[in-house]
């Protein structure tokens, strides 16, 4: 462990599968091609800022009926880790973090990384209701809604942590997926359809989620996609 | 050990799967629980307004059910016996947690004939496909437990979750093509420490 940490914090450049002694497992992520506001987007950010190589497996809408069956239960995002199928979303998150350094340095600063990515969990959720609503003006209502009740009070909240725990990360003193997690969700999500105007008030929030976007690791990994899978809307 | 309090509403709600797997652990612990009329007073304390909420030892909280659960669990070992086995265990927890997500909508449904057409949509289209899934993995893990071979907080949770609300509110028909995990949900109620907490806590209306 403590090598991984070390090959980590002097560039992921140069850890690779033949600086292990030990094997590498072979990962497949399965998700729907959708870029950016997918479930499985935590996970990939976590593969990337780990610098572990990983097989981005996306497929079609109309690819999804043959996929279905041979899913746990019958949903995606899953993992395949040398053959063997994780399901959810979060539990896959958690499971890469716990391995890969990203989930805080002992179980309490873990389960404060699993309370975050549950929060973005419950966000993500919230959004769905405006995100599935078909009548534009409708949905225009529902997202200011979702905007001003849901958002702008977490956003008092986690800025009230930030503060409280006073050392740029949301949990312990390092980068945890729970930073991966709000800036894929706020920077990814919420800035790309509202704007930035929700962070005004919130300077800590703010410099978490530009830090985390300009790792190098995360950088890469974000121009990478981005130029492959250009934004649907 | 170290002194828990679990704050929550005087509700089963999602509260309960704390409660359970502490009582399953025999580790003591602080019920705390107020009325809704109670909650102004408490809400501004919880780190995202929200409850369940741990505190540990008086100064750190903890929020998120299932955080809080799954911490638990992984202190009292009940989270399974590595990482894989742990992952999938958070696995059946997550799915539980999209299957009681699915029965808000018809719950807060105030007319009784629609609100059972809700109730029977989500039996249709998610609870049964699902409990399908499950039976197939639990028949293939040798149909004891959800993960490997002994109890974990994944069979505490379809305990849970499968007591209130899902038969609560459609019965115990809910089960007719899932006999295997009938069997375990009768298993884990019939376990004397979660018996006798089933028996003597409050009688609540969720």
């Amino acid at each position: 462990m403590l090598i991984e940490t070390f090959y980590r914090q002097i560039g992921s450049e140069i850890v690779t599968n033949k600086s292990f002694k030990f094997s590498m497992p072979v990962y497949k992520l399965h998700y729907f091609n959708n870029p950016r506001r997918g479930r499985a987007e935590l996970s990939r950010l976590i593969f990337s800022q780990a610098g572990v190589q990983f097989e981005d497996v996306r497929f079609s809408h109309s690819e999804w009926p043959n996929i279905k069956p041979t899913t746990p239960f019958s949903q995606v995002p899953i993992l395949e880790v040398d053959g063997q199928v994780l399901a959810q979303s979060n539990a896959i998150a958690r499971y890469l973090a716990r391995k890969y350094g990203l989930a805080g340095k002992d179980e309490w600063e873990q389960a404060q990384t699993d309370m975050y990515i549950e929060n973005i969990h419950d966000l993500l959720n919230a959004a769905a209701v405006p995100f599935m609503e078909k009548d534009p003006a409708k949905q225009k209502e529902l997202y200011q809604k979702f905007m001003t009740d849901t958002i702008a009070s977490h956003v008092v909240a986690v800025e009230k942590q930030l503060k409280k725990n006073n050392t740029g990360y949301l949990v312990g003193k390092q980068l945890t997926a729970a930073d991966l997690a709000y800036y894929a969700f706020f920077s990814d999500f919420i800035e790309v359809k509202f704007g930035g105007a929700f962070l005004k008030d919130a300077p800590l929030l703010k410099s978490l989620i530009d830090r985390v976007k300009a790792l190098p690791n995360i950088k890469k990994w974000t121009e990478f996609r981005d130029s492959k899978y250009p934004e649907e809307n | 050990m170290p002194g828990y309090k679990l704050y929550y509403f005087n509700v089963r709600g999602r509260g309960e799967l704390s409660r359970l797997i502490l009582h399953y652990a025999g580790v003591p612990f602080d019920d705390f629980r107020f009325e809704g009329k109670d909650w102004p007073a408490f809400k501004s304390k919880m780190p995202f307004g929200q409850v369940p909420v741990l505190e540990v030892d008086g100064e750190k909280m903890l929020a998120q059910s299932h955080t809080i659960a799954r911490y638990l669990a992984r202190q009292h070992g009940l989270a399974g016996q590595n990482d894989w086995e742990q992952s999938q265990a958070d696995m059946y927890v997550d799915c539980i947690y999209d299957l009681h997500g699915a029965m808000r909508t018809p719950t807060w449904e105030t007319d009784p004939v629609k609100q059972k057409e809700l109730f029977d949509k989500v039996n249709q289209d998610t609870i049964q496909p699902h409990l399908e899934k499950v039976e197939q993995h639990l028949v293939k893990n040798g149909g004891g437990h959800l993960v490997g071979q002994g109890l974990t907080w994944a069979d505490i949770a379809y305990y849970a979750y499968f007591t209130t609300p899902i038969m609560t509110r459609l019965g115990g028909e809910v089960f007719s093509k899932a006999p295997q995990l009938k069997k375990l949900i009768e298993t884990v109620g019939n376990n004397p420490n979660i018996k006798k907490y089933v028996e003597t806590r409050p009688v609540t209306s969720g």
